[in-house]
């Protein structure tokens, strides 16, 4: 194995193993990395184009009993500052939403232990019916789980009867890493990686699309990080569902693992991380770059790195913000953000259909 | 280090030919990186130079930063700093104060601030003379040129006469500020009242022939052009050239805050970013360091730009005012450790250095020192490194480290390897003359037998040389001189009767001469007549700590490595000589004169010579 050798595999477009994997991610370079993701991205969309989404990330409720130690959002059952919103409230911050140009809201909790299956059904129906400008991408494995422990229902059953509600898409979110020697150390009560996946191939079955995501920079090691990427690789196989792949890093900020992990990593191994998937994750479509989860000056370089994705362009966001990480922007800056790293902006939808592209004026220097 | 780039904008691809082969950038080369949208082409062009240059080394440092005044004579509009007497902002520090803000766990202390309108020059000269008696191991980096210029002005003395008094009360290096973009357009629109390119360079071209040396910088990111910014570099590298004397090249991102010069008030993109460095790296080919200043480049692009050129991440810098006065967003001090993570996830090797670029500690298992000297390039051209990273370091900083345990293994000077056989275990590989060297040089006004108590200069990173001397002197010639370190750099041989220099300013001197000095003796010449024996200036060496499977794997690389570098002294020749000052074929002529493996003669030198030292004193006075 050398990596000069699979990098000419690669190339040829031919699929690299878990233990390929891992040695090319230990060993390759930063920027073979990149100009190898950066091939890749051009064959699949060979348009000097970038996506982005105008969208929000508001929560309903921050009431959660899962105790995750990389967590700054939640609170418990009568904590102080915990929250709930009724479903009259979510409507009106989705209607305020859509008339800021919004189109997609990605709605997750916490879990939250004793609102009933029906406010969750409810708050579809009625996104679905009185804000139709918005596309639902609503409701985190987790929560789904949780809903089928509140309802007796099967997950199947949840989520067909979320389906038949109106919702199509679901978020990636709580996946982190996909190993469970790590899980049982940062979210022990969230379930099992298997948890995560048999609900993510029941929506695919059903027809919903979603993301995959993946949280690094905690206690995890590279071999978690390839078991990660070779279990989402498998699925996609099978079901087809995933649209995007996303990484962000661990941010320590106000989080009880903090006292371990003080730093979030480094742009570098973002790059490195973003790059490599577009590389192993050789069926996902797209690979999501973020100007949010990094910076803005990261997510322009990782334009350069193989994603195809800007993310979008988070009207609220509570979950980085609890931990101390802010980052702004609005439609404006987000297009030039993408122009000035020397590509079209194209405005998407949830499911990537292109709804209109802005040219740059000129080639940014 | 044979390496493929898969160039998605061919127009890049006779630059990287050029690149390769050693040869210089144009103007338009530079123009045509600026302009590319292949940035990871560009990146890889770069970290291929980087790498020679450094190897997987990135620098950083221990600093404060003093800005003793924020009062200011000049206006220029890209600064939210500067103030007025009697605004209710304006301060200026007392000396107390200012000593007030040091620690001794510092190693450079870097002075900038205001023009102030009614300080006196002696307040400026206690300052430093102050910092240095309270602070010996602070080292002392002052004054912009456009200060200096104003202390010429203010104070009517002579340039040279400011710069003399400042490095008497202390100064070691001055910083590389002021140059912002070295355009007369841009002076006239920006900073009408500042001094333009012309007095920059002087100024910065005077001090290094005091042996003063200086960083530089650009400003970029406001309203010059593509053809400015290239031409900033080029009359960089031609001063270079002339004097040698910059250490490092820093890219200042434009701060937009409320200077108002920018219609937009954006802040450079990450993109523009990465290509000023790695643009930088690739045409500044005479300079040793490009420095990711993350104060204003950002955390996050300083980390990426560690593999686009960049070697050096500045430092903890304490106390940053003018910066963050225009709205930077980085943290006001970075700390050491996060400064190392940082280092680490680019997959380099965190090296604390001081102000010269010495190492001081290297924060990284699997350390492969590396002899910045063209000899060494045969075994470190092809050198694939597995487990190892690779330290270019002084053959004496290389000795240090290791006796510090901060070195796993490396090309040793003869005389540390003598001096660690305890902690060393030999490979079979070293740099052995046959007859001459050209690369350890006696340049003197007298000859060996007048050098009797007589003065005679060595740079501070000559082991072995400098021993190799003493033995000649006392046992060859029966004398005793008095050797002394170079205050700082080459040129500053003034009070010396003769100067011993190694290496490839030894090389580049027995070619031109060096200054005074007439005569110039070559001591593996001086040797083997005398004992008709080679001379074996450095040896390939393992700690014993480590277990047989990395001292074979070192042997191993080592090995691979020379089979395919010694064939190719042509390639190496072709790529290393222009820096030098030499053609290829009087590099290639140089590298042939060596023996790259140890034989019984080389063996028999090394003895002869262990029992020559232990009779001579090895003391070396500081100057």
């Amino acid at each position: 194995m050398t990596v000069e050798g699979l990098q000419e595999k690669v190339r040829k477009g031919k699929r690299i193993t878990q233990e390929e994997g891992l040695f090319l991610f230990r060993n390759l370079e930063l920027l073979d990395l990149g100009a190898l993701a950066n091939e890749i991205r051009f064959q699949k969309n060979p348009e000097r184009c970038v996506t982005y989404l105008i969208d929000t990330n508001p929560n309903y409720s921050n009431v959660c009993n899962i105790d995750c130690i990389f967590c700054a959002f939640y609170r418990h059952p009568g904590e102080k500052g915990e929250y709930t919103y009724t479903v009259d409230q979510m409507i009106q911050n989705f209607k305020e939403a859509a008339a800021q140009g919004v189109t997609t809201v990605l709605l997750q909790g916490g879990v939250h232990p004793s609102l009933t299956f029906d406010y969750y059904l409810e708050m579809v129906r009625r996104t679905v019916a009185e804000v139709p400008q918005i596309y639902p991408h609503f409701f985190s494995t987790s929560e789904i789980i949780g809903m089928s422990e509140i309802s007796g229902l099967t997950i199947k059953e949840v989520l067909r009867q979320l389906w038949d509600a109106g919702l199509r898409s679901i978020p990636g979110g709580g996946a982190e890493i996909l190993a469970d020697r790590v899980k049982k150390k940062i979210s022990s009560k969230k379930g099992t990686s298997a948890d995560w996946l048999d609900v993510m191939r029941e929506a695919h079955r059903i027809g919903y699309k979603s993301t995959a995501t993946m949280m690094y920079g905690h206690l995890e090691t590279d071999e978690d990080i390839l078991e990660h990427l070779e279990s989402i690789r498998k699925l996609q196989d099978e079901t087809g569902g995933f649209t995007a792949f996303v990484p962000w890093s661990f941010k320590p900020g106000n989080t009880p693992l903090e006292k371990i992990i003080p730093h979030y990593a480094s742009s570098t191994r973002y790059l490195q991380i973003i790059a490599f998937s577009r590389i192993y994750l050789d069926n996902f479509p797209h690979i999501q770059a973020s100007w949010f989860s990094e910076g803005k000056k990261t997510g322009q370089i990782a334009l350069h790195f193989g994603a195809d994705d800007f993310g979008g362009t988070l009207l609220e966001e509570n979950v980085h913000a609890a931990a101390n990480f802010v980052n702004k922007t609005n439609i404006e800056e987000c297009i030039q953000l993408i122009h000035e790293s020397g590509f079209a902006a194209a405005q998407r939808t949830t499911l990537y259909e292109i709804l209109g592209v802005t040219q740059p004026a000129e080639v940014a220097a | 280090m044979g390496q493929t780039i898969h160039f998605m904008d061919t127009s890049l691809i006779p630059i990287w030919q050029k690149v390769q082969r050693g040869e210089r950038l144009s103007f338009e080369d530079g123009l045509t990186m600026f302009r590319t949208s292949d940035v990871i082409s560009l990146g890889k062009m770069a970290h291929f130079v980087q790498k020679e240059r450094s190897g997987d080394a990135v620098y950083f440092v221990l600093n404060q930063k003093i800005e003793p005044t924020n009062i200011c004579v000049l206006a220029c509009k890209f600064c939210d700093f500067a103030t007025k007497a009697g605004r209710p902002d304006a301060y200026g520090m007392t000396i107390h104060e200012i000593l007030h803000k040091l620690t001794p766990d510092i190693h450079e202390v870097h002075i900038t601030g205001g023009l102030h309108p009614d300080w006196e020059w002696d307040y400026y000269l206690e300052m430093l003379r102050q910092i240095k008696a309270q602070f010996p191991n602070v080292d002392i980096k002052a004054f912009t040129a456009v200060e200096i210029d104003f202390f010429h002005k203010k104070f009517k003395l002579p340039i040279d006469e400011v710069l003399r008094q400042l490095k008497e009360a202390g100064m070691r290096t001055m910083p590389g500020g002021g140059a912002e973009v070295f355009s007369e357009r841009v002076r006239k629109r920006l900073f009408s009242s500042k001094i333009g390119a012309k007095v920059w360079l002087d100024i910065h071209r005077a001090a290094h022939l005091m042996g003063i040396p200086t960083n530089s910088t650009i400003l970029y990111g406001h309203i010059e052009t593509l053809e400015e910014r290239v031409d900033h570099l080029v009359k960089l590298r031609t001063l270079q050239d002339e004097t040698r004397g910059f250490l490092t090249f820093i890219p200042l991102a434009f701060q937009p805050g409320d200077t108002g010069i920018k219609p937009t008030n954006r802040f450079t993109s990450a993109i523009d970013d990465l290509k000023m460095i790695a643009v930088s790296r690739l045409m500044l080919d005479n300079f040793p360091h490009i420095k990711a200043y993350w104060v204003m480049l950002t955390e996050e692009v300083a980390s990426v730009a560690l593999n686009f050129g960049a070697d050096d991440l500045d430092g903890t810098v304490g106390g940053e005012k003018i910066a963050h006065d225009a709205g930077a967003i980085t943290p006001m001090q970075l700390t050491k450790e996060k400064i190392i993570k940082i280092i680490r996830d680019a997959g380099k090797i965190p090296v604390e250095r001081d102000v010269f670029y010495n190492p001081l500690n290297v924060f990284s298992p699997g350390v492969v020192g590396k002899i910045p000297y063209l000899n060494s390039v045969p075994f470190y051209h092809h050198f694939a490194k597995r487990q190892f990273k690779i330290l270019p370091v002084s053959p004496r900083r290389m000795g240090i480290l290791s006796r510090n345990s901060q070195m796993d293994a490396g090309l040793f000077s003869l005389a540390d390897y003598l001096s660690q056989k305890d902690i060393l275990t030999p490979l079979p590989f070293c740099i052995a003359t046959r007859d001459q060297v050209k690369s350890v040089m006696l340049f003197s006004n007298h000859g060996w037998q007048e050098l009797n108590n007589k003065v005679i200069g060595i740079i501070d990173d000559t082991a072995t040389s400098v021993k190799l001397l003493q033995v000649l002197l006392e046992k060859k010639y029966g004398v005793k001189a008095e050797l002394r370190r170079l205050h700082s750099g080459v040129n500053d041989y003034e009070d010396f009767d003769a100067v011993l220099l190694i290496g490839d300013e030894a090389l580049r001197h027995q070619k031109f001469g060096l200054g005074k000095f007439e005569l110039v003796y070559d001591l593996a010449t001086e040797w083997y007549e005398w004992q008709k024996l080679p001379f074996v200036f450095a040896v390939w060496a393992i700690r014993k700590a480590l277990p047989q499977e990395s001292r074979d794997e070192l042997a191993s690389l080592i090995q691979n490595a020379l089979l395919k570098g010694e064939v190719e002294f042509e390639r190496i020749s072709q790529a290393h000589a222009g820096r030098i000052g030499l053609t290829p074929a009087e590099a290639t002529e140089y590298l042939q004169g060596f023996n790259y493996r140890m034989g019984e003669r080389e063996w028999r030198a090394i003895e002869v010579f262990e029992n020559l030292l232990t009779s001579v004193e090895s003391e070396v006075g500081r100057s």
